[in-house]
């Protein structure tokens, strides 16, 4: 298939550890903005915010550090051993992936002040999420052109999606939760907005990317974005289905809707898994149809 | 708020401009192609490319080439055979990392005839 990379193990590897560093970025991110929109939210389901942005932005270093090494694995040939070797490291450090792990250090680090209670703490980790959104602006495919608009929208677009992802443990401890309900309405208002900025944003760095309807029929890249926009399309509907149904459900305390409602969160985080994974392919082994 | 958002602004300008990934290369000797001798190993890239490893294999297992141009990022790579290559079939394998960080790899084969 056109503008698809060769697949071996260090590229699979690649791609899952790329995956779950986005998994683990998103949730970091998601834990501040979660908190600075819903500052009255419980204490347990605060604190399970806190708890989970801080250890997400620790396992995203940790990811980091794995992918700078698979990475230099891949470019030298050697295998395993190229992992560890000095040289091949470098080049990774002097790649885009070194600025990027900069930022995204800086925001990790700046993530764990949101374990201080008050506006320092919320302020200083929002600064994190957005240092750790900006970081995707250095590297990989928004280095295309126009430059400029395809930064805008990458960080719009992970800021708009660390909301959502961010929100669902959350979410799903709120729901378990007596009078949980009240928050996973305004959840449903404010996410209405954000999920449509997640799309368009989404939708308009794809076009960039693609640029005639034959760029998405005829190319590794565009197949690879139909799959996730399959996924995405379930995924709105499972939401759709919580805000419209299980939710009100809830809030009429109907008969196991906090259940029902647990349930279809946790198919969420399945979907976004798999929306992950799609994503990490996209950006790992297809080049985009208006570079080929 | 206004000097972060200065300084993302500022760092994003300066920051060069690079296409995702570089384009399908060309090589010398051209991939499936017949020759009589091979006095260099040439590699074009659309974008700069830091090729981090080459192999040239032959019909008698790997043959020693030796870097011209380094292992900086170039558009033009170029490799020489260190001893004349008898007649045989010949294939090179090539890792590096393109210009927007991505890790690319490539192979092409020749046949070199008397």
């Amino acid at each position: 298939m056109e503008g698809l990379a060769p697949i071996d193990g260090w590229a699979l590897a690649a791609i899952i550890a790329k995956a779950a560093g986005y998994a683990a970025a998103l949730v970091a991110m998601g834990g501040p903005l979660f908190l600075a929109a819903f500052r009255s939210a419980p204490d347990d389901v605060l604190r399970l915010a806190r708890k989970l942005a801080v250890i997400a932005a620790l396992i995203g270093l940790a990811v980091l550090a794995l992918r700078f090494g698979i990475r230099a694995a891949r470019i030298s040939g050697m295998g395993p051993s190229g992992a560890i070797d000095a040289m091949m490291l470098s080049f990774v450090w002097d790649s885009p992936l070194g600025t990027a792990a900069i930022w995204r250090g800086a925001g990790a680090l700046l993530i764990v002040a949101v374990l201080i209670e008050g506006t320092i703490g919320i302020v200083a980790s929002l600064l994190g999420a957005l240092l750790i959104a900006t970081s995707y602006a250095f590297v990989g495919h928004s280095l295309g052109d126009p430059r400029w608009i395809l930064a805008v929208l990458v960080v719009t677009h992970l800021l708009a999606a660390a909301f959502w992802v961010g929100a669902l443990a959350p979410l799903h401890r709120s729901a378990a939760n007596k009078d949980g309900a009240a928050l996973l309405h305004r959840f449903g208002i404010i996410a209405s907005g954000t999920v449509a900025v997640l799309v368009v944003v989404g939708v308009s760095f794809a076009w960039l990317m693609i640029g005639s309807f034959s760029g998405l029929f005829g190319t590794a890249y565009g197949w690879t974005l139909i799959v996730k926009i399959c996924v995405v399309t379930g995924l709105l509907g499972l939401a759709a289905k919580n805000k419209l149904q299980l939710v009100p459900a809830l809030a009429a305390n109907k008969d196991d809707a906090d259940g029902r409602l647990r349930r279809s969160i946790r198919m969420e985080v399945v979907a976004v898994a798999l929306i992950l994974l799609a994503t990490a392919t996209l950006t790992s082994i297809t080049t985009p149809p208006v570079n080929l | 708020m206004k000097q972060i958002i200065l300084a993302l602004v500022t760092t994003l300008a300066i920051a060069p401009a690079a296409l995702a990934h570089s384009k399908a290369e060309t090589t010398t000797p051209a991939n499936e192609s017949t020759v009589e001798k091979v006095e260099v190993i040439e590699l074009r890239f659309d974008d700069p490319m830091r090729v981090t490893a080459i192999t040239l294999t032959g019909p008698d297992g790997d043959v020693e080439i030796m870097r011209e141009t380094g292992l900086d990022p170039v558009t033009e790579f170029r490799a020489m055979p260190s001893a004349i290559m008898p007649a045989g079939v010949y294939s090179v394998d090539w890792r590096g990392l393109s210009a927007d960080g991505h890790p690319m790899q490539g192979t092409f084969g020749f046949t070199v005839a008397d």
